[in-house]
């Protein structure tokens, strides 16, 4: 008998006239690790809330269906019960918790389920010795790292004892090495410790070799169930973007067997490798010319360092041309926000000089700046109070007095926001969102586009979109900037990366240096290492291989 | 400042106490400048709160409070003598004003400004220790058996602040990239800028809100009887130290009904000093300074920290 079963489910969110999940029909068996992978929208979230029991008592709207666990009717239950079939780990690490301390947070869920102290007592040492938090025991929630946070959320959930675990983007918001641990605990709990885990990702590179069965959804329906390998041919078939790049590539050939890893990859790849003359990657051939580009930035021996005394910026030199799309990499904390912020002239350096088309940023105000830096933060929520999405784009021409002159009509088609610009920002799905954010930096035309982490939780359709639409701006002339964490990303669109480390340029070259990365080498750059061959991208592997065969 | 909480875990003998005992400490140095106007009475417990500041290494958090405190002060002791007339020893006698009359400026205004001023003083210096040495979460968690709703709504908050901070700074970055200067302008203007960074900011609030509202369901909030993890533990030192608080606050009571510490401001200055009234005063500070005494004990013996 299946753990979780779901049958002919259909549910329609409060004044919703599509369907949220549409028959939906699932068995989910005990100790099984499930992967759910999809676009925005597609209903992921949304079967990660029902399996929690939070559709629809949280969320209201209609149901129809039934929801079993162990073969008894899920929907009704106690809370107190549904705790111990059940528990969630969200996406967002800092909206999910209560309390102010991490001891706290961990017995919440416990109070709530009025379990005497002393057990209490038992189930929080238990978890804090095993996800190892002790230390952080006494430490206010809001001052730990995202990765720190979301243990703490698994720790308040694993505490509460129940049989399945629903992680919907747990690692969205987290960088690779504080996401990689994530993933380690969750492959841990499910091989070691037996949770059933349902586990919702966008970025499946990581994650894809933990999977017994992946689904993978499409406007709320599942559209394919099966092995990862199965799935990964499944998606090749229909055009699907939502699989990692070495499963893509052997499913692109039509192999035997669909690796998972990269070590299993390169005992297959062996089979397509001959000896035959090495093709010049096309893509690295393509030179632009040099000639009659001006500089458009120019970072000279620049330090800064925090009011707190945090020296987080040592002597670093940067010259970055028009027409380039530079990415910047490196670890948490290495300093890529902070140089970012530098040179959108938010913060002025401590020593040395930054030059944004011939001006020195100490010299301008940040509003001055503005008209020829474009700055993307972290978070698009913070660009959007308009009442409508034109209102957005609006908002800034007015700031800078700028005509409209048909520049925002086109600024939100360039976007695919035309059809949603009377819609309000807030009302939609978080890469509109960011779509908007980027549309009101565009619109005032900046020579110079910066931003930070543009591609964190939105899905490999969207990342292709967004990473069209950048070179399509570096080619007509603007100068993109950069920050990511998302390795695959900067080998299929950028022209050249910069990775920081401690403060310091550790590497600045053409996009290909990524494959002498040991950290930072994308997958097909992993797959292809000893081979001789200049891989970075799934495209770039098939057009070796084509040559070969 | 406001993005980081103001507690920060110093290992100091205060924050190691129980709750239960602390806040006893901090209410007793919070009451005692109420009841007693005696300048060196108010002395003796600025000095007390100082202390403590002092010995919990929490300067540097406490010194926003300090310098506020020290401003407000000095403001009371320059406006009381402007606007209260009473006293005998004019120092100097100003203009007609409106409402006031002739300005007379006394030395028992000046004296009574000053006093209150450091009452006042003495009252922030104790809210600076509470927001230095309790941890939020041990104060949420002592009323939490019977008032864990509120007790809860204050650890939202109390979360909220450092996230709202570092939200605010970054909108107005963000904002001021958008064009938006906001040292421009008339005060309207600025004051509608300023309002464009509200509006951000309670959007995002509300969807935060309803994000967190469903992680505590996730976790069965509201779903029936809660039970209360609080596992703090008493020891002799707490009991000694609320002893010691305790006996603070009767003693300075009673001194103060029996008139050892009262102090007469008008139409004339009184003795500063008595003979009784020092002594009452020494053994209440003796009392006041328990606590600390005892965490100095601890840090040196630690046999007494053992045993306690």
């Amino acid at each position: 008998m299946a753990l979780l079963e779901i049958q002919d489910l259909i549910y329609h969110y409060p004044g919703g006239a599509k369907p949220a999940l549409n028959n939906i029909n699932l068995q989910i068996r005990e100790g099984e690790f499930l992967l759910v992978a999809g676009g925005s929208g597609s209903g992921k979230s949304s079967l990660a809330r029902l399996l929690a029991g939070l559709i629809p008592e949280f969320y209201g709207g209609r149901l129809q269906g039934k929801l079993l666990f162990q073969g008894n009717e899920l929907r009704g239950e106690q809370r107190h019960t549904l705790n111990t079939h059940v528990g969630i780990v969200f996406q967002d690490p800092e909206k999910q918790l209560v309390m102010t301390s991490v001891e706290a947070e961990i017995a919440f869920g416990l109070e709530n389920m009025g379990l005497p102290r002393e057990e209490m007592f038992r189930r929080v040492s238990e978890v804090m010795t095993f996800l190892n938090l002790a230390h952080l025991k006494k430490e206010f929630t809001a001052q730990l790292s995202g990765g720190e946070k979301q243990k703490v959320a698994l720790a308040a959930v694993i505490a509460m004892h129940p049989r399945v675990l629903v992680l919907d983007e747990p690692t969205s918001q987290l960088d690779p090495v504080a996401a990689g641990e994530f993933l380690d605990l969750a492959e841990y709990l499910n091989k070691e410790m037996g949770y059933t885990v349902v586990l919702i990702e966008q970025r499946l590179e990581r994650c894809f070799h933990l999977a017994d069965r992946l689904l993978v959804m499409e406007q709320g329906e599942i559209k394919c169930d099966g092995s990862p390998g199965e799935t990964a041919r499944w998606e090749v078939e229909h055009q699907l973007p939502f699989i990692p790049p070495v499963a893509k590539f052997f499913a692109s050939l039509n192999s035997s067997l669909i690796p998972l890893t990269v070590r299993d990859g390169r005992r297959e790849l062996q089979k397509y490798l001959s000896p035959a003359p090495f093709i010049e990657n096309s893509r690295e051939s393509q030179t632009i010319p040099e000639n009659g580009r001006a500089s458009l930035l120019e970072v000279k021996n620049v330090w800064y360092t925090y009011p707190g005394g945090r020296e987080v910026i040592r002597g670093q030199s940067l010259s970055v041309k028009e027409g380039e799309f530079v990415v910047i990499l490196g670890a948490n904390a290495a300093g890529k926000s902070t140089l970012l912020k530098l040179l959108a002239g938010i913060l002025k350096p401590d020593r040395g000089s930054v030059h944004i088309c011939g001006q020195d940023t100490r010299q301008l105000s940040l509003n001055e700046l503005g008209r020829y830096v474009g700055y993307l933060s972290q978070n698009p929520n913070d660009y959007l109070f308009q009442d409508s999405v034109e209102d957005e784009l609006l908002f800034t021409l007015n700031n800078f007095h700028l005509p409209d002159n048909g520049i925002s009509e086109s600024v939100l088609k360039k976007l695919k926001l035309w059809e949603l610009r009377q819609a309000n920002p807030r009302d939609l799905s978080s890469g509109e969102r960011q779509r908007v954010a980027l549309g009101s930096v565009l619109v005032a035309g900046p020579r110079l586009l910066l931003l930070d982490e543009p591609t964190r939780g939105i899905d490999y359709r969207l990342k292709a979109e967004l990473g069209f639409l950048l070179q399509k701006t570096a080619a007509s002339g603007g100068t993109v900037v950069m920050v990511t964490h998302d390795v695959e990303f900067a080998a299929e669109y950028s022209r050249r990366v910069v990775m920081i480390f401690d403060g310091m340029v550790a590497c600045d070259g053409p996009r290909k240096k990524l494959g002498e990365s040991i950290f930072y080498a994308p997958q097909m750059a992993r797959l292809f290492q000893g081979s001789g061959r200049d891989v970075l991208t799934v495209d770039e592997g098939l057009e070796q291989i084509g040559g070969v065969l | 400042m406001l993005e980081q909480l103001s507690y920060k875990e110093k290992d100091a003998f205060l924050q190691h106490l129980h709750t239960a005992a602390v806040l006893t400490y901090l209410g007793v140095l919070l009451l005692l400048p109420l009841i007693i106007a005696h300048p060196l009475y108010l002395m003796g417990i600025l000095f007390a709160g100082i202390l403590a500041i002092y010995v919990s290494g929490a300067v540097e958090e406490s010194m926003p409070f300090l310098v506020m405190g020290i401003w407000l002060a000095l403001a009371v002791m320059v406006v009381n003598p402007l606007l209260v007339q009473n006293g005998s020893t004019v120092l100097l006698y100003g203009p007609d004003l409106p409402l006031v009359g002739r300005l007379r400026i006394t030395l028992e205004a000046i004296c009574y400004g000053a006093a209150m001023g450091m009452r006042l003083l003495c009252i922030i210096i104790a809210f600076a220790l509470y927001n230095a040495v309790v941890h939020p979460d041990k104060m949420t968690g002592l009323f939490s058996r019977f008032a864990w709703k509120s007790s809860l709504v204050v650890s939202l908050a109390t979360r909220m602040i450092p996230a709202t901070a570092r939200d605010l700074s970054s909108a107005k970055e963000v904002q001021q990239m958008r064009g938006v200067d906001f040292s421009s302008g008339s005060f309207r203007e600025r004051l509608k800028k300023y309002s464009w960074l509200l509006e951000v900011l309670l959007l995002s609030s509300l969807e935060g809100s309803t994000a967190t509202a469903e992680a505590m369901q996730a976790r069965g909030f509201g779903s029936g009887r809660r039970s209360c993890y609080n596992r703090e533990l008493a020891r002799p030192r707490d009991y000694l130290c609320c002893a010691g608080s305790v006996l603070a606050l009767v003693l300075a009571i009673y001194a103060r009904v029996k008139g050892y510490a009262d102090f007469t401001f008008y139409p004339e200055l009184g003795a500063l000093a008595g003979g009784s009234g020092l002594v009452w005063l020494g053994v209440i500070m003796l009392c006041l300074l328990f606590p600390l005494i005892l965490g100095w004990g601890c840090r040196h013996w630690p046999y007494l920290r053992s045993r306690i």
